[in-house]
């Protein structure tokens, strides 16, 4: 991949998390995660103009309009789709209490969130994500990781959890009991 | 059903009885699948998702409206009023997603080579979107997506489903799977390694001791 696709692959990868992110903080009424939305955001924003810019002056270079209108259309959709996630995490700053049937919504959603905090006693502790496989192993996708009170957000595969984290993660609601259970340390995990 | 008209689309949401709740939900799942299908009909090159995309486009300015009236309605006092504005906010969000996916699946119009950096990027992406085919002697033929659990499984969420020439979105849970259906499914690359194992038949789909009584 060149630069221009790496930066892309960002704004999509970043655009997504913040969706999960967003419909989280409103979830458990989190104002640092929706703060942390809005930051992607501002990030985003310039990404989204810096690939608008190089993809321009790409064209200039191999006088490929097409292909840079394309991916200027491309980088405009996605940072939307950023946009929208601001929106869902502004409701969050900017109301001491959403609306209860937001947060049923949101529950009741082919996809859900949940949260659960890893214990002494859980297979995850000491354990890389990736090492894990947990997406595949459980279903569910980390989102985030709270670890006293910092935040770690979209970990990468090599984060490592420890007891006392609170994971942050979002799948089908049939496996949130398995994926709670494992930071439990009531079910085992499943080594390939 | 990408032959079905908007009426009819519609049908499936009961928006009559339809709850605020109940609308948000949809919208909610229905934006999120869009955007998921979006970038199929790019990788894939099929104008059937991209145009599946566009009639969710206008299914959910329908739910949108729908949902604005609702709750207008149901607002009783100054308070009501104000907590259901946040509400309709998270609704706007979600119909500015679909609006994106919208956009996105515009992107067809452009020439393929146009556009060959799209499928190298979406290739890379933390979580993928890939297709696979049911073998004859997958155990995954026959049950329902439901029974099988395929996402917590397997991580791998099904988006969109083709048998024959036709295509099934925004699947129920009682779709039956048979074979030689092709899958689009979305998640990581181990979780498509495992899913694949189970649809080309070579490992059988695994049985939990707690589950064994309803085999």
């Amino acid at each position: 991949m060149d630069q221009l696709e790496d930066m892309l692959l960002e704004l999509k990868d970043t655009s997504e998390l913040m969706i999960d992110l967003a419909y989280s903080s409103l979830l458990y009424n989190n104002k640092d995660i929706a703060e942390e939305v809005v930051l992607m955001e501002e990030m985003l924003d310039e990404l989204a103009n810096d690939i608008q810019r190089q993809a321009i002056a790409r064209a200039g270079q191999d006088h490929d309009e097409g292909k840079a209108f394309a991916i200027i259309k491309l980088a405009m959709a996605v940072e939307e789709i950023s946009d929208a996630a601001m929106q869902i995490a502004m409701v969050t700053i900017n109301d001491d209490e959403p609306h209860p049937v937001i947060r049923l919504s949101i529950k009741d959603a082919d996809t859900i969130i949940t949260l659960a905090e890893v214990k002494e006693c859980s297979d995850l502790v000491g354990r890389t994500l990736g090492s894990m496989r947990l997406a595949s192993q459980s279903g569910m996708w980390v989102v985030a990781i709270k670890r006293g009170r910092k935040y770690l957000y979209g970990p990468e595969k090599d984060a490592k959890l420890e007891v006392g984290d609170v994971v942050i993660s979002r799948g089908p609601p049939d496996a949130e009991k398995y994926f709670q259970d494992l930071c439990l340390g009531e079910e085992r995990l499943e080594e390939p | 059903m990408n032959e079905l008209g908007k009426e009819q689309r519609l049908e499936k949401y009961d928006l009559a009885h339809a709850t605020v709740r109940e609308i948000l939900t949809e919208m909610k799942d229905i934006s999120e699948i869009m955007v998921d299908l979006a970038y199929a009909s790019i990788m894939f090159d099929s104008q059937e998702i991209a145009d599946e995309v566009q009639n969710m486009e206008v299914d959910m300015e329908e739910l949108s409206k729908n949902i604005r009236i609702k709750a207008m309605l149901s607002a009783r006092t100054h308070k009501d009023a104000n907590k259901l504005s946040s509400l309709l906010e998270v609704a706007a969000a979600s119909r500015r997603i679909s609006n994106a996916a919208g956009d996105i699946v515009k992107l067809m119009k452009c020439e393929v080579d146009k556009r060959p950096f799209l499928t190298v990027i979406l290739r890379e992406a933390e979580e993928k979107i890939k297709r696979l085919v049911l073998s004859e002697g997958s155990d995954m033929v026959g049950r329902t997506i439901e029974e099988l659990s395929v996402e917590s499984e397997t991580g791998m969420r099904i988006i969109a489903l083709k048998r024959g020439k036709r295509w099934f979105y925004n699947l129920e849970e009682g779709t039956r799977l048979k074979a030689a259906d092709t899958l689009i499914v979305r998640g990581t690359d181990d979780g498509y390694d495992t899913l694949k194992v189970y649809a080309n038949g070579e490992e059988k789909w695994p049985v939990y001791p707690d589950e064994e009584g309803e085999e």
